[in-house]
């Protein structure tokens, strides 16, 4: 049989109750109740301590958990980077630049022109011009589906960056489709040089190179009968 | 103190041409003096080519673009062609973007290119 | 004239003073280094130079000089390096036509705003007559 509530003690236990109580709303789960005496009281104070056991177990949970979720989160966003890098990798193995012919580099551009995509491009050309010494590229678009305002845009900004680098473009492939629509938007394509075909391109970039050797050695000449 | 100021860019001339070689990060005063300098030069010696040569430039703002394409057409009037050589690919994308395109003035990949450039001016004006 | 918002998070890597010609070429030179160090490529590099270097001739012409201050830090989710351009200059009075490709109000073709603008990732400017002018780059990587 317990024992009945000692009640000079009572004020005293009750204040100690709610003082554990508010440390647990505070934030601190060591505290306990601690009762000397058995009584009425007890079960109440016993109950509590249990509660906060089991509160600082599923803390201890939510915290796991929190952790488990972080994890996996910096998993995926590795991932991601991951894959930001393989698509970089991507488009540039997507616009290969190759020496096809002395002086003359040929860029194929298959699938849609974003911003993105024309910025690898474009300096990849570049580059490959300064590093191939080639003053004339030939940028075949036939494979692209459609070409709008930006595309345009992009196109006559690799054109007049490879002119400053001191080399030609020529831009082929144009199909009627594209002609049409270049024309209805009003896009100036004037200053570049357009060619139908990859074939007729590569004749003119071919010519181009005969009439510029064929000027210095007519200029060498003039020199030497000078001279004579 | 102003050890810029101290620096002339050296001018060198090769039969009819003239070759300048930009090494340093100009300020805006060095710039103006180089293009009167080589004006100069021009009148001095009747160099009917001038190859600048920028290859080391990491940067062409907007004074250095018109300090080049102004120089092209004022040697142009006293009758020689100017070629900007070597321009750096990522200069060239910052200058188009920049919006300076420098229309007319000629440019090439480097000095043999250059010097062909000019060899092809020379004999096109022959021709005449 | 209000100041712009600094994130307290952000680091400040320097704050350099244009006075002289011989400052401009300092100050890009340090903007590039910046670049180089932040990994950027090459091209992106070339950019924030040149933007760089065409507010700080602005600032040199029209402003007699001024002050810049380069940060480090994220902005809506980007690692970014961020220019402060300040001066008490005269201000801009028609800042839309500023804005514009092809005006100038004293010497040279313009291109300076916009173009600089067109080079960076984010562009603010704030001015008034007679105070001065604000302007902030930033380059994300």
């Amino acid at each position: 049989m317990e024992d009945k509530l000692d009640l000079k003690n009572v004020k005293q236990r009750i204040n100690h109750i709610e003082e554990v109580l508010s440390s647990v709303a505070a934030g601190d789960l060591d505290v306990r109740v601690d009762s000397t005496v058995e009584d009425d009281l007890t079960g109440i104070e016993e109950a509590i301590n249990i509660l906060i056991e089991d509160l600082t177990y599923e803390l201890k949970q939510s915290i796991n958990m929190q952790n488990d979720l972080q994890e996996k989160l910096k998993k995926i966003q590795d991932q991601q980077k991951t894959i930001v890098q393989q698509q970089e990798d991507l488009m540039e193995l997507s616009s290969p630049v190759s020496k096809v012919w002395d002086n003359i580099l040929i860029l194929p551009v298959i699938g849609t022109l974003d911003s993105q995509r024309t910025q690898i491009m474009m300096e990849n050309l570049l580059q490959k011009i300064v590093d191939t010494g080639c003053t004339m590229a030939i940028l075949d678009i036939t494979g692209v589906p459609t070409v709008d305002t930006q595309v345009a845009n992009h196109l006559l900004k690799t054109v007049t960056s490879a002119r400053l680098l001191g080399a030609d473009c020529i831009i082929s492939g144009i199909s009627p489709a594209i002609a049409q629509t270049i024309v209805h938007l009003g896009i100036d394509l004037s200053i570049i040089r357009t060619k139908a075909t990859l074939q007729d391109a590569m004749i003119y970039a071919m010519k181009q190179n005969k009439k510029s050797d064929a000027l210095i050695t007519s200029n060498l000449d003039e020199i030497e009968e000078r001279e004579e | 103190m102003d050890h810029f100021q101290e620096k002339k860019i050296p001018i060198i001339k090769i039969g009819s041409y003239l070759i300048v070689s930009i090494q340093v990060d100009m300020h805006d005063k060095l710039a103006l003096q180089l293009q009167s300098q080589i004006l100069e030069e021009i009148e001095k010696t009747g160099a009917k080519g001038v190859l600048i040569d920028i290859s080391v430039l990491e940067m062409v703002d907007s004074f250095i673009g018109r300090m080049l394409s102004g120089m092209a057409s004022m040697a142009s009037i006293m009758d020689a062609a100017v070629v900007i050589v070597g321009m750096q690919p990522a200069v060239a994308i910052t200058l188009v973007e920049l919006g300076l395109e420098m229309p007319g003035v000629d440019t090439a990949l480097n000095m043999e290119r250059g010097m062909e450039l000019l060899e092809r001016r020379m004999a096109s004006i022959n021709d005449d | 004239m209000q100041a712009f918002e600094y994130d307290s998070d952000w680091t400040e890597l320097g704050v350099y003073p244009v006075k002289t010609e011989n400052d401009i070429v300092r100050v890009r030179q340090m903007a590039r280094q910046y670049a180089k160090n932040f990994r950027m490529g090459i091209v992106e590099q070339t950019r924030i130079t040149t933007a760089v270097s065409e507010l700080l001739r602005n600032m040199y012409q029209y402003a007699n000089g001024g002050e810049v201050t380069i940060n480090q830090g994220y902005v809506e989710e980007h690692n970014a390096l961020i220019f402060t351009f300040e001066d008490q200059g005269p201000g801009i009075e028609n800042l839309d036509l500023a804005m514009s490709d092809g005006y100038t109000s004293g010497g040279g073709m313009g291109y300076g705003l916009p173009g600089a603008k067109r080079l960076v990732d984010s562009f603010e400017i704030r001015t008034e007559t007679n105070t001065g002018t604000l302007i902030r780059l930033m380059k994300w990587k």
